[in-house]
């Protein structure tokens, strides 16, 4: 099982919980097992053409999906997922 | 303390001018608390569709939802995602750290709003995950506009507490 850390702003969709595990292969694959098991989490992960929204960062351990394989990145047992919007705020 | 060269002050100010009215928002890289690299990054809020707003919550979500698009973004930032991950990458290869993330308030004073404080708070509780050092939070005001005020600030337990900048 992979640990999949959950924002604050995605919270709602997870019945409140930070941390869930979920079985994939990919990154791919665990945005889709996130959907199945918290319907509607999925286009708060991604946008109409399946890319990760653009305030959002899915860090494997430590690095940016992005600077490894994307969504085709691959799993593993004791990987842990880590999606962490970006930085905002306001007046 | 956090040391800034005047030419990145004066990058900071000079976008910070530019976006105005809308915030700006940008990153600082450095080591042992003197900033070396700066990266402007993209406020993407007013790209946002209105169902993407859940990241802000209370009376700013609120605040948020009666303006438009183009609106927004003067009362807000969201960093754009993949310019932050960049940034973030580019600071560790250089062997430097991340010494703070900036905005600007187009018009209000250069102190920490109640959303800045939540979200850095947020961020926080990522950060370890990361293995990021505790970043600075700068802000640059452009409440008169003649002279722009920056300030930076520590956000702990839920409250700001403001860091001597020095300009060299
Ligand atoms: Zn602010």
């Amino acid at each position: 099982m992979t640990k999949v850390r959950i924002p604050t702003p995605l919270r709602p969709k997870t019945g409140g919980k930070s941390e869930v595990e979920v079985q994939a292969s990919s990154i791919a694959e665990m945005i889709d097992s996130l959907e199945s098991a918290y319907p509607g989490i999925k286009e708060r992960l991604c946008d109409e053409s399946g890319e990760i929204r653009r305030f959002l960062n899915i860090y494997l351990n430590e690095e940016d999906i992005r600077f490894l394989e994307g969504k085709e990145t691959p799993l593993k047992d004791s990987d842990e997922v880590s999606i962490i919007p970006a930085i905002a705020g306001g007046k | 303390m956090l040391t800034i060269p005047t030419s990145i002050a004066e990058e900071m100010i000079a976008h910070a001018r530019k976006l105005d009215p809308h915030e700006c928002c940008g990153i600082l890289g450095g080591k042992d608390h003197t900033v070396s690299q700066h990266y402007p990054i993209t406020n993407i809020l007013a790209n946002l569709s209105e169902d993407e707003l859940g990241r802000f919550d209370g009376p700013k979500l609120s605040d948020l939802k009666q303006l438009s698009p183009e609106e927004r973004a003067d009362i807000a930032f969201q960093m754009d995602s993949q310019e932050m991950g960049k940034a973030l990458r580019d600071i560790r290869d250089k062997s430097i750290s991340l010494q703070a993330f900036y905005h600007s308030h187009t018009f209000s004073p250069a102190r920490p709003s109640q959303t800045d404080i939540t979200i850095a708070m947020e961020f926080e509780s990522y950060r370890e995950k990361l293995n990021l050092p505790e970043p600075l939070h700068l802000i640059i005001s452009l409440l008169d506009k003649s002279s722009p005020d920056i300030r930076a600030y520590r956000i702990v337990n839920h409250e700001s507490l403001e860091i001597r900048t020095i300009l060299t």
